[in-house]
């Protein structure tokens, strides 16, 4: 209590002092006068008495000092006194003001905007009720090359009849294409989940509007419903609250919406709209709800109270190998089927988190050059302010007071930097989100919080309070001892444990500049290699629109001759306009994945034992196709007009198909058939089909794949699950495209047109992860540089300004103008070397942790260690020079006389 | 002449309110006059010692100060127990007998007798 009170009159003393020190001046006067009149009562004169009576008292202003401590809260004063000081040398001081506060802003700047990254994506818990309970169910057989080959409905009731350590299991499909027709008649092509009636349940969402979906919403009784993601709600219906009860047409079904969902991370597709399984006739169809091998579904569940994620790994694990053995026609053993199981959190960021971890250390890095730099800086500062201090160590101030005042510049210092990196952070987050959208479905949390800033905050007092201390790393002279005066002269250079600490700062950033700069090379170096992949197809002038079928697919696919006229008609007309020199149709566009892809069997071709049957492609292409596509037919013919419905069954193999299928034997008029139990749910036939070409290889799968073995079919002859037109154009396909697109509007007006794109966008999509990648590092990589190579200049320029008046002296001795700068030079020449060497050995293990991101270059990739180590050299050596210079400037009569 | 001794830290609080228990409300220079008579000059107090340690009480609640005519008719700032100064004072005179009857017994010339 007394304390409190205590405490409290001191915070009223500090605001109301200049009232108090009129006050104290009063009172004192009045002491000191009745001391005086004491003494002259004691018979002393006048003056002697006053005399007396100040020296018996101690002097007024010291008391006065004393009692003004005691008011008020001296430190706060002090600190404020000290701030108004540092803001007043920092605006003196202007280039080394502005140096640091930009190094410090690019370093807090990169911190902040990671940890912004980070924290979105990876840290934050999931908008879901109980997220860290959810977990995610995959089934893959990597001896098939299927990372994710989905479940089955009878699959999916062995694991729920025999799993404890889960308490729900909730389905999610996606696979079909929807169109969504709305009141305005206009169809639009939506992104479609059906879900499970337990879907939401399990996952643990809440609706915005309306409800959700429920155990009622299950089986083929159940009317369609379809509930809204948030995004497509605002997107689409403009956020409407009346949305419920609105009916909208997907495809043959009228749905109704009965609710929109709480904002969730989608995984693992986008999903504008989720409906329950009637609206999808497909995913009650009997092949669909008996066949095992028809595997359809994402699963999500939800841990049973006191199970954890290991429990239901070894649990599902169990049930996978009883299912494996009871059902082996189902899982081939050369397949190596097997289930993982992980949290839901993890699955969300499983690309995105090696990625983030490894840019927040970049940035984390370059936080440290900064660190090094500005201590540097702050280092050089400190000794031409030793006189200062001495100064001021004289005049009362103790050892922790300078620390203070140290403490305070370095502070004001961070801050300034930290408020503009910030800033710069926020600005740069819409690309920080786009890069995120890439590998993580939670991109869209990405915001600059309260959390965000604490931790710029915090990141800034840190760095003020690290700078701070590092004048005392330097060893034997402590900012304390250095007190002690060294007689009256100047003092400009550092002690040699200092300059030692001063140099391995500058060797340090050299070398982590060329660990990020190996780093972002060699990612460089990976895009320039897959630039020069050979994808096998002309990627120049030519043009690609996508013509999907409306409604339900499956049931429009059975209308081969009207799609096929239609079809037919369009390309007719298109071909006939200026500018463009050939029209072709395939099921998808040159470079694009097939949807479809099949075993194949190769008629008098023995498997040997354990061979896997083949596996690849298959796409439907028009006799123009190849030519529009510029893949070369490298034995028999190409499809013709003939080969049509009715006509015999002919398909064309690229070369790795051929091999693969018929190994060194000539394909040429043997036959092939699709096989497998997959063909059950397909409308195609296992029929013998007779090869009668060879084309040349194209890359499908991303440039970095190998080329995709390929069955062609002729597009008259197949079924139809909609159309690629592909147009070679003779102009810039950007100028015939709006009238490609009109003619194709004015045949069918209805006609849905996606996915314009040139092949040459279609081959820059499979590489713009990579250059995002590599954009991100190097940029890292050069903001290192730019702060290491002012560091190095910097350090050379102290050591040049310092040592002008031994440079004078050796002038006047007789050295040359060359042998001064060969000397600056060879001592940063030193430093360079040695942070060179450094560097290059922490590269080869560093860039090991980029291996995975490389193609075609190892991670040691020896012309991408020497071009970094040449261009730091190339640098470095210039960044010397101007202090070299300078120094050889030095004029020995004026050096020696300033002194 | 006597020894001079430097006030020790804690005690010219209890000396203060001491003071103004057997004198009533006195200003400053009384203070100090008394307190160097007391101790037979051995203690002298400067302002830097005193007036800190006057405002110490005064924030603690254990005095209060008022401005009033001094006897010569002066203005001077008169210092006075509160309540909380008397209980103060009651409770650190206590304390400090205890202390010094302990360090007394303490080092007081004496045989182990075994």
């Amino acid at each position: 209590m007394k304390y409190l009170r205590a405490a409290l009159a001191r915070l009223v003393g500090f605001f109301t002092g200049d009232r108090a020190d009129a006050d104290l001046r009063e009172e004192l006067q009045a002491h000191l006068e009745m001391a005086t009149a004491e003494n002259i009562r004691r018979g002393m004169r006048p003056d002697e008495a006053r005399r007396q009576a100040m020296l018996a008292s101690g002097g007024l202003t010291g008391a006065a000092e004393s009692v003004r401590d005691q008011r008020g809260l001296p430190w706060l004063e002090g600190i404020a006194a000290d701030v108004r000081y540092a803001l007043r040398t920092l605006r003196r001081s202007r280039v080394f003001t502005a140096v640091v506060v930009i190094t410090l802003a690019l370093g807090i700047g990169a911190n902040t905007a990671m940890f912004t990254l980070l924290r979105g994506t990876l840290l934050r818990p999931l908008p879901n009720r109980d997220g860290q309970r959810l977990v995610y169910l995959r089934q893959s057989a990597p001896g098939a090359r299927e990372q994710n080959v989905l479940f089955s409905v009878p699959e999916l009731a062995d694991y729920r009849a025999g799993s404890n350590t889960l308490s729900a299991i909730a389905e999610f499909s996606s696979s079909l294409p929807f169109t969504l027709v709305g009141s305005d008649g206009h169809p639009v092509r939506v992104k479609v989940g059906i879900v499970s009636g337990n879907y939401f349940d399990v996952m643990g969402l809440e609706p915005v509007v309306g409800r959700l979906t429920n155990a009622g919403d299950d089986g083929p009784a159940a009317a369609p419903v379809s509930v809204l993601s948030y995004e497509y709600w605002n997107e689409r219906f403009g956020g409407d609250p009346h949305i419920v009860g609105h009916t909208v047409r997907l495809n043959d079904k009228v749905s109704t919406i009965v609710g929109v969902v709480q904002p969730a991370p989608h995984y693992p597709e986008p999903t504008d709209v989720f409906v329950n399984t009637v609206t999808s006739p497909h995913h009650l169809s009997a092949t669909m709800v008996t066949g095992r091998t028809h595997r359809m579904s994402e699963v999500f569940a939800r841990l049973a109270p006191n199970s954890t994620v290991d429990q239901a790994r070894v649990e599902l694990t169990r049930i996978a190998t009883g299912m494996f053995h009871d059902h082996p026609e189902s899982y081939e053993k050369a397949k190596q089927f097997g289930i993982t199981v992980m949290p839901l959190r993890d699955a969300l960021n499983e690309r995105a988190s090696f990625m983030f971890w490894l840019l927040m250390g970049a940035a984390a890095f370059v936080l440290l050059i900064a660190c090094a730099n500005v201590s540097n800086l702050t280092l050089m500062r400190g000794v031409g302010r030793e006189r200062e201090m001495h100064v001021r160590a004289a005049l009362g101030a103790g050892t922790a007071r300078l620390r203070r005042l140290l403490l305070v510049e370095n502070l004001a210092l961070a801050l300034i930097g930290g408020a503009i990196g910030v800033l710069v952070a926020y600005a740069g987050l819409k690309l920080l989100v786009a890069f995120a959208a890439q590998l993580s479905p939670r991109a869209h949390e990405i915001r600059v919080d309260g959390v965000v800033l604490a931790v710029g905050l915090a990141t800034s007092v840190l760095v003020a309070i690290v700078l701070s201390f590092v004048p005392r790393i330097g060893g034997e002279r402590t900012l304390g001892t250095s007190l002690a005066p060294t007689g009256g002269g100047r003092r400009t250079t550092l002690g040699r444990g200092r300059q030692r600490v001063q140099q391995s700062l500058v060797v340090a950033q050299v070398a982590a500049c060329v660990v990020l700069l190996s780093g972002a090379g060699l990612l460089v170096r990976t895009l320039t290699k897959l630039a020069s992949v050979e994808t096998g197809v002309r990627a120049d002038h030519v043009l690609t629109l996508d013509m999907p079928l409306e409604g339900d697919l499956l049931r429009e696919v059975m209308k081969q001759p009207q799609n096929f006229a239609k079809y037919e008609a369009v390309r007719e007309r298109v071909a006939t306009l200026p500018g463009v020199e050939i029209a072709s149709l395939g099921a998808a566009a040159p470079l694009r994945a097939s949807i479809m892809e099949m075993d194949v069997k190769a008629e008098g071709q023995a498997l040997a034992p354990n061979q896997m049957m083949p596996h690849g492609a298959v796409r439907s292409v028009d006799p123009q196709y190849f030519n529009v596509s510029a893949i070369p037919l490298l034995k028999g013919r190409a499809f013709e007009a003939t080969d049509r419905r009715g006509s015999p069954l002919v398909v064309i193999l690229n070369r790795a198909f051929a091999k693969k299928l018929f190994g060194d034997v000539d394909p040429i008029g043997r036959r092939v058939a699709m096989t497998g139990d997959v063909l059950r749910f397909t409308p195609f036939t296992g029929d013998w089909r007779t090869v009668v070409g060879v084309v040349g290889d194209t890359r499908d799968h991303g440039l970095d794949n190998d080329p995709t073995p390929t069955m062609y079919e002729p597009f008259a002859q197949e079924l139809i699950f909609g159309a690629t037109l592909i147009v070679r154009t003779t102009s810039d396909p950007a100028v015939v495209q709006p009238m490609i697109v009109k003619a194709i509007h004015d045949l069918y007006p209805r006609q849905l047109i996606e996915h314009i794109a040139t092949v040459e966008q279609i081959r820059d999509e499979t590489v713009a992860p990579r250059r995002l990648n590599a954009m991100f590092i190097a940029s890292f990589g050069a903001l290192a540089f730019v702060i290491a190579m002012v560091g190095i200049a910097g350090v050379l320029a102290f050591s040049v300004s310092s040592r002008t008046a031994e440079i004078g002296i050796r002038m006047s001795l007789g050295a040359d103008t060359g042998r001064v700068r060969r000397m600056i030079l060879s001592e940063g020449g030193v430093l360079l070397a040695a942070g060179l060497v450094v560097g290059l050995t922490g590269a080869l293990f560093a860039t090991r942790l980029l291996s995975g991101l490389l193609f075609g270059i190892t991670a040691h990739d020896p012309v991408t260690l020497g071009a970094v180590a040449l261009i730091l050299t190339a640098v470095g050596i210039g960044a010397c020079w101007l202090p070299a210079a300078r120094a050889a400037r030095v004029d020995p009569a004026v050096a020696l006389r300033a002194e | 002449m006597a020894e001079k001794l430097d006030v020790q830290q804690g005690t010219l609080a209890l000396m203060i309110l001491k003071t103004l228990d057997v004198l009533g409300p006195l200003h400053g220079y009384g203070v100090a006059r008394r307190i160097e008579e007391t101790s037979k000059n051995r203690l002298t107090l400067n302002y830097g010692t005193l007036y800190p340690a006057l405002l110490k009480l005064e924030q603690e609640g254990s005095i209060k100060a008022e401005w009033r005519q001094s006897e010569n008719n002066r203005r001077a700032k008169f210092y006075s127990l509160t309540a909380a100064g008397r209980k103060q004072l009651a409770r650190e005179t206590r304390e400090w007998n205890q202390t010094a009857d302990l360090i007394a017994a303490f080092l007081a010339p004496r045989r182990e007798t075994s």
